[in-house]
C-alpha cells in the first residue's frame, strides 16, 4: 500500500512546513496553487516585459519613416528627390550623381557645388576626402562630424519645429527665394563671419560660411528637397538658387558603407569613452557587493526530514480508477450486489454466510420478494442477474439495489 | 563577517562618480573609501565571539500545545553588543520569533523568550545560534554561529484522554467501588461483608454465617494484575492517513486511553512499538509512571516504509512474555498483510494469550460506498463494497480464532477498544 519514499525535502528556515499537514489535498489542487505561485511571483517580470514592448512598439512608430532612397536624385517618391535634378537639368545645369565620396572628388571642380545628402552614411575617411574637394558645398542636414569637419565654427544648437519663415538676412538667394517650408530642423549657433538665414529665436536654420577658398553653406531641413515639399512656398526657388547658380552640380547620395570600409575598424570597446568603462567595471563590483550582501544568509538552512504523506484510500481509490480504465461493469456489478446482499441478509432474518452462499439465493431472492411487492424475477436480476450490458445499466442496477435496500429495511 | 546592502548601494551610486572623473584613481579612491568603510565597522561592531549561550526551559510539549524556551545571551566582551540574532530550530519546530533584536550590555546577560508550536511528534532540536551585528556605518557586520543544544520533545497529543473519566466511572461500576453499590460482577474473591437489603441472596457465605450473628456476604471482584501487552504496528500501514492523521497516531491515542485505563484497574501494562524489529518498548512500569513512560517511548515514533514482521513480533512476545497475558495489536486490517503474516501465527499466539486487534477503519471508504450518480462514483462504489467485504471476511477469520477485532473510525477507535477491554473485563476473561 505504502510504496512512496520517504520525502526529504529542504525547507527554508523561514517555517513554511507543509510536512505536518496536506495529504487530504489531491495532486490537482496543489498543482493549482503551484501554477498560482509561479504566476503570482512572475507577473512582475511579465509586466515589465509588455511595458517594454508597448515602448518599443510606439518608439517604433514615432520614429521619421526614412526609405533608403530618402533625398536620392533618381527617385520619384515623396522623400525622394528627382524633381529637383530634373529642374536643375533643364535649367541648364547638369547634376553628376555620386555614390561614393571618391566619385564626388573627383566629379567636383572648382566651378561645381556639391550636394552633401544622407551625411550620416558617411565614414570618417569619406569625411576627409571630402575635405579636400574643390567647388562650394551645400550640406544637407549634415552630422554634427561632418559639420565639424567641413563647416568649422558651426555647431548644431538644436532643432526647431517652426514651419515657414522669412530669411532677414543678406544672403541673395535666400532673400530672393522668399520664405520656405523647413518642417523639422535643425539650428545652429552661429559665430565670426557666417550669414545666418531663417532663424528662429535667434538659431539660424540655413547658414552660409566661408571656410577659406570656399563657400559652404549649411541647409538644417531636407525638406525643401523632397518631391513632396519643392513646390511648396520658395523651396524650389531657394535650391534653384544655392545649387544652380554654378557651373554643375555633384550630388552625393552616399551608398551605406561596406564593412571594413574607413572607420569601421574600431570595436565597441574603442568606441566607449574611458569612464564609461569604469562606470562599467565599478558596477561589476557593485553587483559583486550586492550577491555577496544576498547570498551570506543569518543561518542556515536547514534540511528535515519529512513524513511519508500517504492517503488510506488511496488503493480503494486505485482500484476504483482501474475498474473504470478496464470497463470491468462485471466486478462492479458483483462488488455492487454481494455489498447489497450482506446487508440485506441480517434485515431478513437470514444467517450471515448465506449473503455469499450460491445455495441460498432463491431463499433470499423470495424473502426479498416477499418484503417489496415485486416479482421474483425482478429481484433475482437485480441480486443475482447477469453483468449491466453497458455504463447506463451499472448506474441502474445500483439505483435499484438502493430501492430494494430501502424497502426491505421500510418493510 | 557579513555585507550589507549599505554598501552595494554606495557601490552602486559610486559607479557614477567615474562618468564624471574618468580615471583609475577615481575608481581606487573609491574602492579605498568602501574598504575603510568596512574595516572601520568590523572593528567597531560588537565582538560576538565573547557571548556565551545559555538556555532553560520546556523540553516537553504536547503536540498542539507551545513550549516555552529561553535562550540566554551573554555578554563577555569589554564593549555593548547590538546585534540581530536568530535561534535555529528546524521547519517543524515552527519556532518564533524568527530573528530578534538583542542589545546586551557588557558583562551583562538577556533573555530572549522562544515559542515552539511543534507540528509534528517527535524531538526537534536547536540547530544553531546565529549573531550578526552591523558596525556604526552599517557597511559590515561580524556575524557568528554557534551552537546552544536543547532538545524539545512533542509528546502525542493524547485528544481521547477526555473519554477516560466516562471510563473510569465504568471500571468503578464493575468492581462494586461505585456508589450505585451493585455488587462487583469480577470473578475473583474479594472480601466478606455484613448483609444488606438488595444483596444477591446467592452471594451468602454460609459458612462464615454460621460463625458469627449476622449474615455474611462474600463480595468479588473483577481481577486484578493481569497482563495487558500493548503492541503497536509501526509499519508500512501505519503511515496511511485517515483523514489528515497517520494512522500510527490513532493507534497511539487508543493505546494511551486504554493504559490509562488497565493502570487505573490495576492490571500491569507493556508496551512494544514492532515493526522488522523493535522500535519502542515500556516494560515493568509502575502505574504513576506508565503514562508518561509510554507518552515519551512514543513521541519519536515515524512509521517505517516496511512489512511488518508477524513472525518476528510473536517470537519477541513470546520470549519476554511467559504467563497469560491479553496482547492488544494495534495494526490495520490489510487482507493480503494478515493472511500472509499474522493468521498462520494466530494458533500459537491464541493458545498462550488472549489476543485484540484493533483497527482503524477509513471512512472515505464508507462515503465512496454511498457514491451513486455518475460513472466513476458508481466504480466508487464498487471498490469500496469490495475493500469493505474483505475486512469483513478477514474479521470474520480472525474472530474464528478467538481473537477480539475492534474496528472503528479514527474518532471512535480510542473508546471502542476501552469499552473491548471492560467488556472483558466484566465478563472475567483476562
Amino acid at each position: 500500500m505504502v510504496t512512496r519514499s520517504p520525502a526529504r525535502a529542504q525547507e527554508a528556515g523561514s517555517g513554511t512546513n507543509g510536512g505536518g499537514t496536506g495529504g487530504g489535498a489531491g495532486g490537482e489542487a496543489s498543482a493549482r496553487q503551484v501554477a498560482g505561485r509561479r504566476w503570482r511571483s512572475a507577473r512582475g517580470v511579465v509586466a515589465a516585459l509588455l511595458a517594454m514592448a508597448v515602448i518599443a512598439v510606439i518608439l517604433a512608430a514615432l520614429r521619421p519613416s526614412g526609405s533608403p532612397e530618402r533625398l536620392d536624385p533618381t527617385s520619384p517618391k515623396r522623400d525622394g528627390s528627382r524633381a529637383l535634378a530634373e529642374i536643375l537639368k533643364q535649367h541648364g545645369t547638369p547634376v553628376t550623381v555620386a555614390r561614393h565620396a571618391d566619385q564626388a572628388v573627383e566629379a567636383s571642380g572648382p566651378g561645381t557645388v556639391m550636394v552633401v545628402t544622407r551625411s550620416e552614411r558617411l565614414t570618417q575617411d569619406d569625411i576627409d576626402r571630402l575635405r579636400g574637394a574643390q567647388g562650394a558645398l551645400l550640406l544637407v542636414e549634415p552630422t554634427a562630424f561632418v559639420l565639424e569637419a567641413l563647416a568649422p565654427g558651426l555647431e548644431i544648437e538644436g532643432t526647431s519645429f517652426a514651419d515657414a519663415s522669412d530669411p532677414e538676412c543678406s544672403l541673395q538667394a535666400a532673400t530672393l527665394a522668399g520664405a520656405v517650408t523647413f518642417g523639422q530642423s535643425q539650428t545652429y549657433d552661429v559665430s565670426g563671419n557666417a550669414v545666418a538665414c531663417y532663424a528662429v529665436d535667434q538659431e539660424a536654420r540655413l547658414v552660409q560660411v566661408q571656410d577659406g577658398p570656399r563657400t559652404v553653406t549649411v541647409l538644417g531641413s531636407s525638406a525643401p528637397l523632397t518631391n513632396q515639399h519643392l513646390a511648396e512656398e520658395g523651396d524650389a526657388a531657394l535650391l534653384m538658387n544655392l545649387a544652380g547658380a554654378r557651373q554643375s552640380v555633384v550630388w552625393l547620395a552616399p551608398d551605406l558603407p561596406t564593412e571594413g570600409a574607413g572607420a569601421g575598424q574600431e570595436s565597441l570597446t574603442d568606441l566607449l569613452p574611458f569612464g564609461v568603462k569604469l562606470f562599467f567595471l565599478e558596477l561589476v563590483v557593485a553587483v559583486v557587493l550586492v550577491a555577496l550582501w544576498r547570498g551570506r544568509r543569518l543561518g542556515p538552512v536547514v534540511a528535515e526530514a519529512l513524513p511519508v504523506v500517504v492517503r488510506s484510500a488511496e488503493t480503494v481509490e486505485g482500484r476504483a480508477r482501474l475498474y473504470r480504465a478496464s470497463r470491468a461493469r462485471d466486478r462492479a456489478a458483483d462488488a455492487l450486489r454481494s455489498g447489497a446482499r450482506e446487508r440485506l441478509v441480517p434485515l431478513l432474518g437470514l444467517p450471515r454466510t448465506s449473503a455469499q452462499d450460491p445455495a441460498a439465493a432463491r431463499e433470499i431472492v423470495a424473502a426479498v420478494a416477499r418484503r417489496t411487492a415485486r416479482d421474483e424475477a425482478y429481484v433475482g436480476a437485480a441480486l443475482y442477474g447477469p453483468e449491466p450490458v453497458d455504463d447506463a445499466g451499472l448506474i441502474a442496477l445500483t439505483s435499484v439495489l438502493d430501492d430494494l435496500e430501502r424497502q426491505v429495511r421500510q418493510s | 563577517m557579513a555585507l550589507t546592502g549599505r554598501l552595494g548601494l554606495l557601490a552602486l551610486l559610486g559607479a557614477l562618480v567615474p562618468i564624471l572623473l574618468p580615471s583609475w584613481w577615481t575608481l581606487l579612491a573609491l574602492w579605498g573609501v568602501l574598504l575603510l568603510g568596512v574595516v572601520v565597522d568590523l572593528a567597531l561592531a560588537g565582538n560576538v565571539r565573547a557571548l556565551r549561550f545559555h538556555r532553560s526551559g520546556d523540553t516537553n510539549v504536547r503536540l498542539g500545545e507551545t513550549a516555552h524556551v529561553a535562550l540566554i545571551v551573554e555578554n563577555l566582551g569589554r564593549r555593548r553588543l547590538k546585534a540581530r540574532l536568530r535561534d535555529v530550530w528546524p521547519p517543524s519546530a515552527a519556532a518564533a520569533p524568527r530573528t530578534v533584536r538583542v542589545d546586551v550590555p557588557a558583562g551583562e546577560r538577556r533573555r530572549v523568550d522562544m515559542a515552539l508550536t511543534p507540528t509534528r511528534r517527535g524531538d526537534r532540536r536547536a540547530v544553531t545560534v546565529v549573531v550578526r551585528s552591523v558596525g556604526p556605518l552599517g557597511l559590515a557586520a561580524r556575524q557568528l554561529s554557534r551552537s546552544a543544544p536543547w532538545t524539545v520533545r512533542a509528546l502525542p497529543a493524547f485528544p481521547s484522554r477526555r473519554h477516560l473519566p466516562a471510563k473510569l466511572a465504568r471500571l468503578r461500576e464493575l468492581t462494586g467501588a461505585h456508589v450505585a453499590l451493585i455488587r462487583g460482577q469480577g470473578t475473583e474473591f474479594d472480601s466478606l461483608r455484613e448483609y444488606v437489603d438488595g444483596d444477591d441472596v446467592r452471594s451468602i457465605d454460609w459458612r462464615a454465617t454460621a460463625r458469627r450473628a449476622d449474615v455474611v456476604v462474600r463480595t468479588w471482584r473483577p481481577e486484578r494484575d493481569r497482563r495487558i501487552y500493548l503492541v503497536l504496528d509501526t509499519g508500512r500501514t501505519s503511515a496511511g492517513r485517515v483523514g489528515d492523521i497517520p494512522r500510527l497516531d490513532c493507534s497511539m491515542d487508543a493505546a494511551l486511553l486504554l493504559g490509562a485505563l488497565a493502570s487505573r484497574a490495576g492490571d500491569r501494562v507493556d508496551m512494544l512499538a514492532y515493526d522488522r524489529r523493535v522500535r519502542a518498548r515500556v516494560e515493568g512500569a509502575s502505574r504513576t509512571d506508565l503514562l508518561p513512560s509510554m507518552v515519551h517511548a512514543m513521541a519519536p515514533l515515524e512509521p517505517e516504509l516496511l512489512e511488518f514482521d508477524a513472525a518476528g513480533m510473536v517470537s519477541t512476545l513470546m520470549a519476554r512474555v511467559r504467563q497469560r497475558c491479553l496482547v492488544v495489536l494495534l495494526t490495520e486490517l490489510n487482507t493480503a498483510a494478515i493472511e500472509e503474516g499474522l493468521l498462520p501465527l494466530l494458533p500459537r499466539l491464541t493458545a498462550r494469550h488472549l489476543v485484540m486487534i484493533a483497527a482503524v477503519s477509513d471512512p472515505r471508504v464508507g462515503e465512496m460506498a454511498g457514491g451513486r450518480g455518475d460513472l466513476a462514483a458508481v466504480y466508487d462504489a464498487a471498490a469500496a463494497e469490495r475493500a469493505r467485504a474483505e475486512r469483513g471476511r478477514l474479521t470474520a477469520e480472525l474472530r474464528t480464532h478467538g481473537v477480539e477485532v475492534v474496528d472503528a473510525p479514527p474518532q471512535d477507535i480510542a473508546p471502542a477498544l476501552a469499552d473491548a477491554y471492560l467488556a472483558l473485563k466484566a465478563a472475567g476473561r483476562l
